[in-house]
């Protein structure tokens, strides 16, 4: 039978009919609208039973101890750890993202090499460690290597290296640690100084930025927390003296304005007016340095530092009422201070009685390096990295043919980065063992992924500023998520392939070794324990360094009318890490918007420069120049402008690569008289309209 | 010029001519057998466990509950389906059974360490929060008398008599099996008066959409 056009409208009209009867259109649209959620990149849960490691972060420059959170076998989050000394119940914004920072899109992957035409080729491990052994050996003795770890037994191992091939150069990046322990050692100090924050009734902080990111912040946070009770009267006070109202000074009771790199200078003030009240130090030097604090009248630190003489006075005054007063000296932006810094402060301590009493500074003791060939601490502070790259600039000291970074980011994170990024260029092979693809790795030959402290084992030794000696492990929570290997167990292999004799076939043998030197037990250690000493120190012949500072503070660089305070805050990161993305957001709009960076200034120096917020302005120097945009914050003190630390960055990812400008570009090196310390913390700047 | 007719010239009925309401008919038919016989097998794929599991053997002959496999752990977290490791704990060198999947079992997954792709019939989105621990025996037996394998059952398949696991069904076009809960399921209890007015289990969304 032949179906018409009418017979087949009447059959589709069946046919509909009886669909809308079935589950066909109802089903399909329900299956369609959760077809609909089931993008690929919608990330999904993976279930898993939670477990927690406890550990300790390489990344954060206070070695922050931490409490890992797995599902499973992977780790989700980093929580804080009560009972961690390094950690006390908190955690910092850059240990919070270190989970996170596993995944970050700037990791890098695989080793690399420099192209010819520029580009980076991924190589193999076997053809990557041919490549380092080969240019070691042709490097000889001209060799450098540069360290980012501050606290890490891998320091003996690079330095070893590097003595081993017959250089002495070995450096770690700039930090707190060198000025105060060769200010230390100019005391004829044994171990390393050590602040009992804890047990103060009075904390001064000249600079030491101790609640962000000076000594132990967690530790330096826990003490600020339990003297601070919500709603209740604080047991201790707390008063921060330095150019800007940073989240120590946000935090603290008083805030003192005071100028950029004169912190020496406050603490000589108060000197001067303990001495007028009677104070005395038992040191050979003390009548030396009774005639230096002389000259630090409350007129002449208010010239200097832009202190009032009431003000100092009336701080003195509640320092010598106090009972366990502990002052803290530092650069407000944690480097570029001078030795004579540390050695005014714990002067302070010792006119207060406070050298070696609870509550006061102490001195811990070190393990002794396990290392032969390697450098000591003390050894290891003596080494000057911007004073050598400078040396080399003008000529003076031979150019290396190779430079060894560890997880060292020079290019971005030395005072005059362009600068120091040039004299390296003119290194013939640079490899640099690092996490990320920062400044210095795009500018080496060569690029060793190394397993982020997470996924790997490391050691912390006694931060500075911890007022106990401490030894901790880090341990691998997780298997590393990139072709990575340990530089310690790569830069071993190559060593005994040089025939260098560091006397250790793997780095976890080293870290036994170290762990016993502390005197700790590698078992509990691997279980997440952690090995602390009351120990102290012994001393003999302490003396103040009294010639010390006064060549410092004889020959030191007058306030600019002018000067910057570079603001370092640990959620923008740090040179190794950039920002970490996880933290983009904790950002705020008035410190950056999109690519353009904010800097602050008070309202009468903004009027004074005829600036309103918002304004695009260029900061400039000798050194060089910035752009950004002028908020108004009357936390700046006159003639200040607050530069944050952390953006400007050329290389990692979207999250922060061309977000804001860097302010080292504006540091200009200067050399401590006296002690030849690299100095960059006073800088004047001129502002013009962008 | 051709005449055109309103009326067949040849002089036949209305309903010979189309046909009457066969064709209707025939359609209204065809769609549903389409419907509801063919589309469920076109939408759904019909796919095997990798190893049979026989709820029966360990309920019954073994006279294990089901929390012994499917636990709490000691943070609070339901462990869902047991791993290999913890299967190991009894099927290890030797099978207990006669059974060649149990053998197989042993074989490929235990030997191995690997884990047993297990497909799961009431596997939610990742946007449906669902605690295990909120739907107990305890906060459940309040008013009801439900043995452990009566209150599982209520959602889950009843698989407690089943010797052979029962085929996994995945929609094409989801890729959720056939036999996960839908929402109006869910509302069975959430909507139910008086079990919020015991267990305060609300049917708000954020109850479930987190």
């Amino acid at each position: 039978m032949a179906v018409d056009r009418r017979g087949f409208l009447k059959f589709v009209a069946g046919a509909t009919t009886g669909v809308l009867a079935t589950p066909v259109p109802w089903k399909l649209l329900d299956d369609v609208s959760i077809w609909t959620q089931n993008w690929p990149w919608i990330p999904r849960n993976v279930d898993g039973e939670n477990s927690y490691v406890s550990t300790i972060s390489k990344l954060c420059p206070s070695a922050a101890g931490m409490k890992v959170r797995l599902v499973g076998p992977r780790p989700v989050r980093v929580l804080p750890d009560d009972n961690h000394p390094l950690s006390m119940g908190g955690i910092t914004a850059l240990a919070a993202a270190e989970v996170q920072l596993m995944y970050s899109p700037s990791r890098v992957k695989r080793p690399l090499k420099h192209a010819g035409d520029g580009a980076f080729v991924a190589i193999s491990w076997e053809e990557a460690e041919k490549m380092l052994k080969e240019n070691l050996r042709r490097a000889g003795s001209k060799v450098a290597y540069v360290s980012g770890d501050e606290t890490g037994t891998i320091n003996e191992l690079l330095s070893g290296m590097a003595k081993e091939s017959g250089s002495e150069d070995f450096y770690v990046m700039p930090s707190e640690v060198q000025p105060a322990a060769r200010a230390f050692a100019s005391m004829n100090g044994n171990g390393q100084l050590g602040y009992d924050i804890e047990n103060s009734d009075y904390v001064f902080a000249i600079g030491a930025n101790i609640l962000e990111s000076w000594g132990t912040v967690l530790r330096n946070r826990a003490a600020y927390k339990n003297s601070h009770p919500a709603a209740e009267k604080p047991t201790v006070k707390f008063v921060y003296a330095g150019p800007v109202q940073n989240n120590t000074a946000a935090g603290s009771d008083e805030w003192l304005p005071a100028k950029s790199g004169t912190e020496a200078i406050v603490a000589m003030g108060i000197a001067n007016l303990l001495i007028k009240a009677g104070a005395t130090i038992d040191a050979p030097d003390f009548a030396e340095f009774k005639a230096l604090a002389a000259q630090f009248t409350p007129q002449k630190v208010a010239a200097l530092a832009g202190v009032t003489p009431a003000k100092l006075k009336a701080i003195t005054a509640e320092l010598s009422k106090a009972k366990r007063p502990v002052v803290l000296t530092g650069s407000e932006f944690g480097q570029g201070t001078g030795v004579a810094t540390v050695l005014a402060g714990t002067a302070v301590n010792m006119l207060l009685g406070g050298f070696g009493r609870e509550g006061g500074v102490t001195a811990i003791p070190l393990a002794p390096k396990v290392i032969a060939s390697g450098m000591d601490r003390a050894e290891i502070a003596d080494k000057d990295l911007v004073a050598y790259l400078s040396r080399i600039s003008a000529g003076k000291v031979a150019t290396p043919r190779a430079m060894v970074f560890y997880e060292a980011n020079p290019v971005y994170g030395l005072p005059q980065p362009a600068a120091m990024a040039k004299v390296m260029d003119k290194v013939p092979f640079k490899v640099a063992f690092t996490s990320f693809l920062d400044e210095t790795a795009e500018a080496c030959d060569l690029i060793l992924p190394t397993p982020l402290g997470l996924e790997r084992f490391d050691d912390v030794e006694s931060p500075y500023g911890i007022n106990q000696a401490f030894y901790g492990l880090a341990r691998p929570v997780a298997p590393c998520v990139i072709d990575g290997k340990p530089a310690a167990d790569v830069l071993l292999g190559v060593a005994g392939q040089l025939n260098m004799d560091l006397g250790f076939e793997t780095f976890e043998e080293v870290l036994q070794a170290k762990a016993e030197a502390a005197g700790a037990d590698w078992d509990s250690l691997m279980e997440g324990e952690f090995f602390t000493s009351d120990a102290v120190a012994e001393q003999s012949d302490l003396r103040i360094a009294a010639d010390v500072i006064g060549k410092a503070l004889a020959a030191a660089p007058k306030p600019a009318k002018l000067s910057i305070a570079p603001v370092q805050k640990l959620n923008i990161g740090t040179p190794n890490t950039a920002i970490p993305p996880y933290n983009n957001k904790t950002i705020r709009r008035w410190e950056l918007q999109k690519n353009e960076m904010y800097v602050a200034m008070n309202g009468a120096t903004a009027r004074e420069l005829g600036v309103v917020k918002h304004q695009r302005i260029k900061l400039s120097n000798s050194s060089g120049s910035i752009q950004a945009r002028v908020n108004i914050f009357e936390g700046v003190m006159p003639n200040t402008i607050a530069v944050l630390m952390g953006f400007g960055h050329t290389a990692f990812d979207e999250f922060s690569k061309g977000k804001g400008e860097n302010v080292m570009e504006l540091l200009t090196v200067g050399y401590e008289a006296g002690t030849g310390q690299s100095v960059w913390n006073v800088a004047g700047v001129n502002v013009s309209k962008a | 010029m051709e005449e055109r007719l309103l009326h067949p010239a040849d002089g036949n009925s209305t309903s010979r001519q189309f046909g009457g309401a066969a064709p209707f008919f025939v359609g209204l038919v065809v769609a549903l057998i389409f419907g509801w016989w063919a589309f469920p097998g076109l939408l759904f794929s019909e796919q095997e466990q990798p190893i049979n599991f026989s709820h029966k053997v360990h309920i019954q002959d073994a006279e294990m509950e089901c929390s012994a496999c499917h636990y709490f752990r000691e943070d609070g977290t339901f462990a869902g389906l047991p791993t290999t490791e913890s299967c190991a704990e009894c099927h290890s060198d030797e099978p207990l059974g006669e059974d060649p999947e149990e053998a197989r079992f042993i074989k490929e997954y235990v030997e191995t360490g690997k884990e047993v792709k297990w497909r799961v019939y009431q596997a939610q989105p990742d946007n449906v929060f669902f605690s295990h621990a909120a739907h107990s025996l305890e906060s459940c037996n309040a008013c009801h008398d439900f043995s452990e394998t009566e209150l599982c059952s209520q959602c889950h398949i009843d698989v407690a008599n089943m010797d052979k696991a029962p085929t996994y069904y995945e929609n094409k076009l989801t890729k959720y099996s056939k036999q996960t809960m839908k929402m109006w399921q869910c509302e069975r209890c959430h909507a139910h008066p008086e079990h919020y007015g015991v267990t305060r289990s609300s049917n708000a969304c954020f109850v479930c959409h987190k």
